[in-house]
């Protein structure tokens, strides 16, 4: 009887617990510390959610380019003991062996590049093989013989027809319409066969010393694959593939993410800064309500359990709330990438709400704990006066989220130097904030502004922090925004809108002009012709950089190849010359990478092999090449008089449009031997992907604007309401409401100006580090944000305190 | 006369700040019995209020003994106060103290609720009809008159079925016929639950309606009056 009644008031005295925690949420100041939570879950939730959807993207189509999901390749045949270890493993495998051999039709020959591949291949990707019957194969079986279109014309033969390949005699089957492995490289003039494997040896192509590359072919799980990889040692000449290490697609969509990650990395900063701030001033708040429950006789665990209970309430709210926004906002922010995602999605799971719930909870612990438990040690006396609580902050609490923040990024040094370079530029800025302060105090003003200069100087602790908080957020909300100008501004410049969409190369000097007339009556935007001459680079200064060992591990790769040369009489317009000047005679421009790798400086003597001649040259410029433009490009420009006498080809690029393709399907019936390369269907989807990247990153640039806002706004707001006694006590001195409010203005107007200006500065200190160093793009001023920034401060503080300002002075 | 309650001998506070220290009361003594009344008066800044917070273990002395309800407060820790404070003693403040989140009902079951017993609805509404409050016990502290918000304190106070009252200045904040009217009921109140009253005031008239009045003066105890009323208690 006594166990029921006892039981029967418990449950209503929780009930009132709930009810007592849910109203002190939703009537005191804890709804900024939800909204923080909410933002900080929601934007963990939609960026990782989202990180994780392209990152699964990004990899399927490296892997598709690869043709699996990891390749081994080796100039000899591939080492038994890796595919016994695949076999082990029970991987997915196919293989390729390609050389370069003779084709020989009933009339004429060319070397053409074979790919010798067995029935499996490709692993991943798209080979698309079509017969004259328009039907479709995606495996080449034995006996069967696919040719680029182009081979076609070079030999004058047809499908159907007898093409040797080597010594071996084979029917063409078809043409090849899709190779996954294909780079973009209009230089790539030896056209491409595929034939089976079986058939290698009927070419008698393989001989000792002759070039072949053996590929390997992988698929299965990511673990296995690593076991695979790191069973056995790599031989000279041996490499692994994988999409990570051929990440030419997705340069710009790595830089992208990176910044993803570095705006997930802001928001959850200020996002914190607002929980810490909001909740510290919930505390100091309720001090007083916590001495008189405690007057009352409320022991600790009573009080505990009732702030328990309340944060457990605001979590729940802010979990469940910043999940579904986060769902929101990632769609929100994959509404503009519709395009570049495939139509069918991998789902994301569960680990961003897990991510987002564990984000939440590590900085929750101490920016609730610490003044939670602040609040727990204030002393039943306060009920009556304000004493200090003599106990320490629990400090320790901020463990749970760095220990979390150094596991998590211990490897990811440029996470680091942003977060050093972030304490010191805040440090720097509260002292060269406080100078202004002083340097303001310095000439004469009126009444409301010496009064409000002095209560700045009266509390320098209290001004500092605001005026850091305050210059630092708006310099992150500035970087951020600056950044994704930045990125956007870079990759328009790199594919441009009038970027040209085909390249013609292999013209003959004797076909040249009349090649030209017919884009120039068509009135076709195109380059200069420019002369092509292949090539390697054998001696620098006289070393030779085959023999000698100082070269022997250089990660140039033109060391291992020969490269095309060209000769001008000046340099394209479009190449930005980074040292040096070019000259009119024995001189070659080096681009910056391959001279950096080479270690080449002006005046180096560099000496080339041109169709077993020797030609020599002297550096005279380095350029910075944008190798994405799509513009006719070189590594080593020479002067005319160098190259001029040797044979060449000719090549150009040039815009079309779609009313051009009757005029590009003339040039290939009529000039056969010139290879017309169309890439318009890859620099149109190339320019929508920039396109919609960028518009998903001022979403993206939006949320951190926002939170941003948010955190100034609730500073700013808290600030004023600390002083609302005070200004109670101006007024019942006799103050005007006109001078209370000049003053408060001319305080908050300093603040805010002096803010806008330091953070200004730092802005462009950081964008400009992370744009030479994070990104490595090349980083320039932004003079309208010198104005624009201080003008945003002002308008943010005359926002959040407007309506506060009319409040505290009306009639007491 | 009946068992002293609460007992305090040579009583001392003293407060460092700054280095220098601050003697606020010294070398206090005094005994107050079951059911009496003793207002502690003095000029502002005397005292009587640290000596209230002493008395009811909401803080600790420098030196001195203070026995309340046959426990040596000296021994007791924190909690064991705060548990002394919920089961024996209530409290009226100058400044009302409600919870603003709360309506008036609830803030009468406080006590029990913080003792763990849960909301004992129809204690707490007898307790605010005989306060005058019947009808409003739904209205939150904001929509009551600074009159009204110290009878919900009252109530509140009586909650627990208290031994002690403590009440500093209960009527400071309220105006004069508001002060009076409060001032009546606390009396009838404290009459018809046979508790102890201990008042802080600093006014002389309202003190003299105790049965004892002592007074404070630059941290001493400078005198001790039996009232007339003091018969009618005993
Ligand atoms: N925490 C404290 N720090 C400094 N001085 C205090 C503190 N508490 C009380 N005092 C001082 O002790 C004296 C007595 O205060 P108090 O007991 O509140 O006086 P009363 O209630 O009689 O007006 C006052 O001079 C007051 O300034
Ligand atoms: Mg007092």
């Amino acid at each position: 009887m006594n166990a029921i009644s006892s039981s029967k008031k418990s449950t209503l005295n929780s009930n009132l617990l709930l009810r007592w925690s849910w109203r002190e949420i939703y009537s005191a100041q804890l709804w900024p510390v939800v909204a923080a939570l909410v933002l900080i879950v929601a934007c963990v939730v939609a960026l990782s959610a989202l990180a994780m959807r392209v990152e699964k993207v990004i990899t399927a189509e490296g892997r598709s380019m690869l043709a699996a999901d990891v390749v081994q390749t080796s100039s000899y045949p591939i080492n038994p003991l890796i595919i016994d270890k695949a076999d082990q493993l029970a991987l997915q495998q196919s293989a390729q062996v390609s050389f370069q051999t003779m084709g020989f039709s009933d009339t004429s020959m060319h070397l053409i590049s074979v790919k010798a591949v067995d029935s499996f291949y490709p692993l991943r990707g798209e080979l698309r093989l079509k017969t004259k019957q328009e039907t479709l194969s995606q495996h080449v079986l034995p006996g069967e013989l696919w040719v680029a279109k182009r081979v076609l014309g070079l030999l004058d033969v047809e499908v159907g027809q007898t093409l040797a390949v080597g010594d071996a005699e084979l029917v063409i089957s078809g043409i090849i319409e899709a190779d996954p492995e294909l780079v973009f490289n209009p230089f790539n003039s030896i056209p491409a066969v595929f034939i089976h494997e079986s058939d290698i040896e009927k070419t008698g192509a393989l001989q000792i010393g002759s070039r072949v590359e053996y590929k390997r072919f992988f698929n299965g799980a990511d673990n296995k694959l690593d076991d695979l990889q790191n069973s056995v040692e790599l031989q000279p000449g041996e490499k692994w593939l994988s999409e990570k290490n051929q990440g030419n697609s997705g340069g710009f969509i790595n830089k992208a993410k990176q910044y993803l990650s570095l705006t997930i990395l802001m928001v959850i900063a200020m996002a914190s800064l607002t929980l810490v701030l909001t909740c510290s001033h919930y505390a100091s708040g309720r001090a007083q309500t916590i001495a008189m429950l405690k007057s009352l006789g409320a022991s600790r665990v009573w009080l505990k359990r009732w702030l328990m209970i309340q944060v457990a309430i605001l979590l729940a709210i802010g979990l469940v709330v910043g999940s579904l926004l986060g769902i929101v906002i990632e769609a929100l922010l994959r509404l503009p990438l519709t395009d570049v995602l495939p139509k069918e999605l991998p789902s994301y799971g569960f680990l961003p709400f897990l991510m987002g719930a564990s984000v939440a909870i590590l900085v929750a612990i101490p920016a609730l704990g610490i003044p939670l438990k602040k609040l727990l040690d204030t002393p039943a006396i306060n009920v009556l006066q304000q004493t200090k609580s003599k106990t320490k902050a629990a400090w320790w609490l901020i463990l749970f989220p760095l220990s979390a923040f150094i596991y998590y990024y211990f490897d990811a040094s440029m996470v680091w130097l942003v977060l050093v370079g972030l304490i010191v530029l805040f440090t720097l800025l509260a002292l060269v904030s406080y100078a202004c302060i002083l340097l303001v105090s310095r000439f004469k003003w009126g009444p409301a502004m010496s009064l409000a200069i002095s209560r700045l100087k009266r509390s320098p602790k209290q001004s500092l922090m605001q005026l850091a908080a305050l210059s630092g957020s708006l310099m992150l909300i500035a970087v951020i925004w600056l950044l994704r100008s930045d990125l956007v501004g870079d990759w328009q410049k790199a594919v441009p809108e009038n970027a040209p969409n085909v390249f013609a190369v292999n013209i003959n000097p004797t076909e040249l002009p009349g090649y030209l007339t017919h884009f120039d009556q068509r009135k076709i935007e195109r380059s200069e012709a420019f002369p092509v001459i292949r090539g390697r680079l054998s001696h620098i200064n006289g070393t030779d950089v085959y023999r000698a060992e100082q070269y022997k591990a250089n990660p140039a790769n033109i060391l291992k190849r020969e490269v095309n040369f060209t000769w001008l009489e000046t340099l394209p317009s479009y190449n930005q010359v980074l040292d040096g000047q070019w000259g009119q005679s024995q001189g070659v421009s080096v681009e910056q990478k391959v001279a950096r790798q080479l270690g080449l400086t002006i005046g180096d003597k560099l000496t080339f092999t041109v169709n077993s001649l020797q030609v020599t040259a002297a550096v005279n410029s380095i350029r910075d090449v944008h190798w994405q433009s799509m513009k006719p490009n070189f590594i080593f420009i020479f002067t005319p008089d160098v190259l001029q006498n040797l044979p060449a080809t000719w090549m150009l690029s040039a815009r079309v449009s779609e009313q051009d393709n009757d005029l590009l399907n003339q040039l290939s019936r009529d000039f056969p031997t010139i290879s017309l390369i169309d890439f318009r269907v890859l620099g149109n989807k190339l320019q929508s992907m920039l396109a919609q990247v960028s518009l998903s990153l001022t979403v993206l640039a939006s949320i951190a604007v926002l939170s941003g806002i948010l955190l100034m706004f609730t500073l700013l707001r808290l600030s004023l309401k600390q002083r609302q006694s005070e200004v109670m006590l101006y007024r019942t001195l006799g103050a005007t409401k006109k001078r209370i409010s000049q003053t408060l203005w001319a305080e908050y107007g300093l603040l805010a100006i002096i803010a806008g200006f330091v953070a200004t500065v730092g802005a462009e200190l950081l964008v400009y580090s992370l744009m030479q160093w994070g990104f490595k793009l090349t980083p320039s001023l932004h003079v309208e944000m010198w104005l624009v920034l201080p003008i945003i401060a002002l308008l943010i503080v005359l926002g959040s305190l407007r309506s506060l300002f009319k409040q505290l002075l009306t009639p007491l | 006369m009946s068992e002293p309650i609460l007992k305090v001998k040579s009583l001392s506070k003293s407060i460092t700040a700054h280095g220098n220290t601050l003697s606020i009361l010294s070398d206090i003594s005094l005994q107050v019995c079951k059911a009496e009344t003793v207002a502690i008066i003095g000029t502002s800044g005397a005292g009587k209020s640290t000596l209230m917070t002493l008395l009811a273990g909401l803080d600790v002395p420098t030196s001195g003994e203070i026995e309340l309800l046959g426990q040596p407060l000296s021994q007791l820790d924190d909690e064991a106060r705060a548990q002394l404070r919920g089961e024996s003693i209530g409290f009226v403040f100058q400044s009302f103290l409600l919870i603003p989140s709360l309506n008036a009902i609830e803030n009468v079951t406080l006590p029990t609720v913080l003792r763990g017993e849960g909301e004992d609805q129809v204690k707490a509404k007898a307790l605010l009809a005989s306060v005058g409050l019947a009808g409003r016990e739904l209205h939150l502290p904001t929509q009551l008159s600074g009159g009204e918000q110290q009878r919900v304190a009252l109530a509140r106070a009586f909650m627990s079925e208290p031994k002690i009252l403590f009440a500093d200045e209960p009527t400071g904040n309220l105006d004069k016929k508001t002060a009076k009217n409060i001032i009546e009921l606390l009396f009838a109140m404290n009459r018809d639950n046979g508790t102890t009253l201990i008042l802080v005031t600093h006014d002389e008239q309202l003190a003299a309606r105790c049965s004892r009045i002592l007074r404070i003066d630059d941290g001493k105890l400078v005198e001790e009056i039996i009232t007339a009323k003091a018969s009618s208690v005993l």
